[in-house]
């Protein structure tokens, strides 16, 4: 259902991301994570071409947090941030973040090591049908992602929309 | 940054790392971003680059008075260290679930602090920005995966079950075969390279170890790897000595192979627009090389 993946560059931190699709109460669930009380990214799946992004999001998110290089407050708040093209915060949120008139939502856990994460709890705070991360293709808006991140036609050529999302993310502050 | 450095540093150098057949990892101590802040200028380029590049897989030039502390291994999964460069240790190992490449950069004791620093981040970072730049433009290259600013390492795609062409080509020639397969390769480098120049994208360091074919074999799948002496120029001085290089490169590496390198000539440039002076500077610099009369 949700995969979970151990950070090799960080093996005290693992990635959990799980996908709820027919969401009734997004508008409450950003509440909460803007809060705290929920501990973890809430992203929207339609800018989400495949689970790898938000893994390379997430590993320079611990990777910027670990050397006090956050561009954002919290590490929750890095990852989407680090999924944007963009240098510009709220911009980042309002495009990858979640709207109050989602109805999919995407949420990813960053564990440290100790701490043990419930996850029937987070599932059970949100209105929804947790689904199968298979099931992401499905909610992609591949034409917004084109969009979103400046795909160029020649690009679409030599590799995969994924590459193409996931050179920019990683080379985004290399100026 | 001043990319016309007249250095004869790097040409000659990666030139005679492939002689030495090594798949050396950018050899170069006289970079062309830097020739005017290393202090051991080209004096030493000739010596201080062509020491450890010649030296290779050892990483150590004979010359090193000071041990260089290798970087530690990142630790991936199926990791195996795939070459160990003057500049960088390259290794092959699972990377988020992924096939990748990391590539290590070794400090260099010698050099004062702020400059390696320096020195690092910057060829990092002209790495980093030639994929990106060559992506954008549809030419072939490993996709970043992630950029370690602190120990100045890069994650890369790994293009699994390819070859370089360079061991292609061994095997083309051991084998007797297909001359005519090889003239089809070389037009598509020619072509591959009119197009990387053609976006002011200089590779720095053009040898057959650094082109990979992606399988299948026949379908002359080229990209192009180790983009660390890389650097942009709209130059026709740069893209010739880039071709120069590989010319050097080939010519050394592969016998008989000159008309090979002319069908990737003639294909360059018939498909960059601005080959006409390219192709000009390259005749000037193939004059200038080492033990060339300079009558006239």
């Amino acid at each position: 259902m949700e995969r979970t993946h151990r950070l090799e560059l960080f093996p005290q931190h693992s990635v959990t991301v799980l996908l709820f699709q027919h969401v009734k109460n997004a508008a409450a669930l950003r509440k909460k994570a803007m809060e705290g009380s929920i501990d973890g990214a809430l992203i929207n799946p339609a800018m989400i071409v495949d689970p790898f992004q938000i893994l390379v999001a997430a590993n320079k998110a611990v990777h910027l947090q670990k050397i006090g290089k956050m561009k954002t407050r919290t590490l929750n708040a890095e990852i989407i941030f680090s999924l944007s093209p963009s240098n510009n915060i709220s911009d980042a949120f309002k495009k990858f973040g979640i709207s109050d008139s989602d109805t999919a939502v995407l949420i990813v856990l960053v564990v440290d090591g100790d701490k043990t994460v419930n996850l029937a709890d987070i599932a059970s705070q949100v209105e929804g049908q947790q689904v199968s991360l298979d099931e992401l293709p499905q909610l992609t808006d591949t034409a917004k992602v084109k969009k979103m991140y400046k795909i160029t036609p020649q690009e679409e050529k030599i590799g995969t929309l994924l590459d193409s999302v996931v050179c920019r993310m990683s080379t985004k502050d290399v100026l | 940054g001043a990319p016309r450095m007249r250095c004869v540093g790097p040409s000659m150098a990666a030139a005679q790392t492939e002689a030495g057949g090594a798949r050396s990892v950018t050899a170069g101590a006289a970079g062309p971003a830097m020739g005017d802040a290393e202090p051991v200028g080209p004096g030493m380029g000739e010596r201080g680059a062509a020491g450890p590049a010649v030296d290779g897989p050892e990483g150590e030039a004979g010359t090193a008075t000071v041990a260089e502390e290798p970087p530690a291994p990142p630790p991936l999964p199926g990791l195996r260290l795939v070459q160990q460069g003057a500049e960088a240790h390259v290794y092959r190992g699972l990377f988020l679930g992924r096939a990748a490449v990391a590539k290590l950069r070794v400090p260099k004791r010698y050099r004062h602090p702020a400059l390696e620093e320096r020195l690092s981040r910057r060829r990092m970072a002209q790495e980093a920005r030639s994929l990106l730049r060559c992506r954008r433009a549809g030419i072939p290259a490993p996709v970043v995966y992630f950029v370690d600013y602190v120990t100045n390492s890069i994650f890369l795609e790994d293009i699994v079950d390819s070859i370089t062409v360079q061991d292609h080509i061994y095997s083309v020639q051991k084998s007797g075969g297909d001359t005519s397969g090889l003239h089809k390769l070389a037009e598509k480098m020619g072509e591959l390279l009119a197009r990387m120049h053609d976006e002011d994208i200089i590779h720095g360091d053009l040898t057959t170890a650094n082109l990979l074919l992606r399988p299948p074999m026949e379908k002359l799948d080229l990209v192009l790897i180790d983009f660390g002496l890389s650097f942009i120029s709209g130059l026709p001085e740069d893209k010739g000595v880039d071709l120069y290089v590989l010319e050097k490169a080939f010519i050394s590496t592969h016998p008989d192979t000159e008309t090979m390198f002319q069908a990737l000539l003639k294909t360059y440039a018939a498909t960059s627009k601005k080959s006409g002076p390219v192709i000009k500077k390259l005749d000037e610099v193939r004059l200038r090389g080492r033990k060339r009369s300079m009558i006239g």
